[in-house]
C-alpha cells in the first residue's frame, strides 16, 4: 500500500535499501521510488514498511541547475562506493531532494541533506552536507513564480 | 555565547559530568572528546536539523499542491512514460540528470 497512490505492484529491484533509514525515520530501511507523467519531475519516494510515510521529491537539478553536492567517505562507503573514480550521477548515483510544502512559505527543497542512491546495488543514505553552503530550505520555484496553493 | 580558546590536549567542563577536551586542531577541523552520562544523547546538529526537516516533509502534500508543484517546476525533456511507474532503475530521473550533465557541461 501507499500514501498516495493505493495499491501498488512492484519488482523486487525497484527496492532501495536504505541501511540506516534518515534521521526521523531510522527504521525506514527501505522505500520504492515512484513517478507518474501528470506529476513529472515529482518522485514519490514511498516507504515500504509504512505506507503512510511518503516523501516528494525532485532531482537535484531540478531545484539547482549547478548543484553538485560533494559526499563524504563515509556515505559513500554507505552506498559501497570509493571516491575515486568519482561516481557520475545519473548511470551511478542520483541525488534525489526532499520537498518541504509549508503553508507561511512557498516550497522548499533540501539541498544540505540530499537523498544519494547507488543505482548499482540499490542502496540509498540520506547524505548530510554540513558545510557545502547548500541550504536545508532553498526555494523551489523563483519568488516570481509564486501562487496561492489553493 | 560563551566564548574561550582552548588549545590541543586542553578541556572544558559542563556542569560537573560532562567534560570535552580538545583532541587534535587542524586548518579546517578539530576533533573533540566527549565524556558525558549515558542519559545525554550527543548528536551532530546538521542530524538534528535534518531530522526537523524531513519530519516536516514527511506531512502530507493537498493533491492540489502536488498538481501545482509538477506544473510549475521545469520538466524534463523526454516524456515520462504513462501512468505510475514504480521506478525500476529510476531511468526516467536518471535520464534526465544524465541529459542535464550533458547539456551544462
Amino acid at each position: 500500500m501507499s500514501k498516495y497512490f493505493g495499491e501498488l505492484d512492484y519488482s523486487a529491484e525497484a527496492v532501495f535499501q536504505f541501511p540506516e533509514g534518515i534521521p526521523g525515520f531510522e527504521d525506514q530501511s527501505a522505500f520504492v521510488f515512484l513517478e507518474q507523467s501528470q506529476t513529472h519531475p515529482l518522485v514519490f519516494m514511498q516507504s515500504l514498511l509504512n505506507p503512510g510515510l511518503c516523501f516528494i521529491a525532485v532531482p537535484g537539478l531540478v531545484a539547482d541547475p549547478t548543484y553538485h553536492p560533494d559526499l563524504s567517505p563515509e556515505d559513500l562507503a554507505l552506498l559501497g562506493l570509493s571516491p575515486e573514480p568519482s561516481p557520475q550521477t545519473g548511470s551511478d548515483i542520483l541525488c534525489l531532494t526532499l520537498v518541504t510544502v509549508s503553508e507561511q512559505a512557498g516550497p522548499t527543497v533540501n539541498l544540505a541533506s540530499p537523498i544519494v542512491l547507488n543505482l548499482r546495488n540499490r542502496k540509498g543514505v540520506q547524505a548530510i552536507l554540513p558545510s557545502s553552503g547548500y541550504a536545508l530550505q532553498h526555494p523551489l520555484l523563483a519568488q516570481g513564480d509564486l501562487v496561492p496553493c489553493s | 555565547m560563551l566564548v574561550m580558546r582552548r588549545r590541543a590536549g586542553e578541556g572544558f567542563l559542563i556542569g560537573v559530568d560532562i567534560e570535552i577536551e580538545i583532541l587534535e586542531v587542524s586548518p579546517t577541523r578539530v576533533k573533540i572528546g566527549i565524556v558525558a552520562p549515558d542519559v545525554l544523547q550527543i548528536v551532530r546538529k546538521e542530524v538534528v536539523l535534518t531530522r526537523q526537516e524531513n519530519l516536516t516533509a514527511s506531512r502530507t502534500a493537498p493533491p492540489q499542491t502536488i498538481a501545482w508543484l509538477s506544473r510549475n517546476l521545469s520538466k524534463p525533456r523526454h516524456g515520462a512514460s504513462a501512468g505510475l511507474t514504480a521506478v525500476k532503475d529510476l531511468t526516467d530521473s536518471a535520464r534526465f540528470v544524465s541529459e542535464f550533465e550533458k547539456t551544462n557541461s
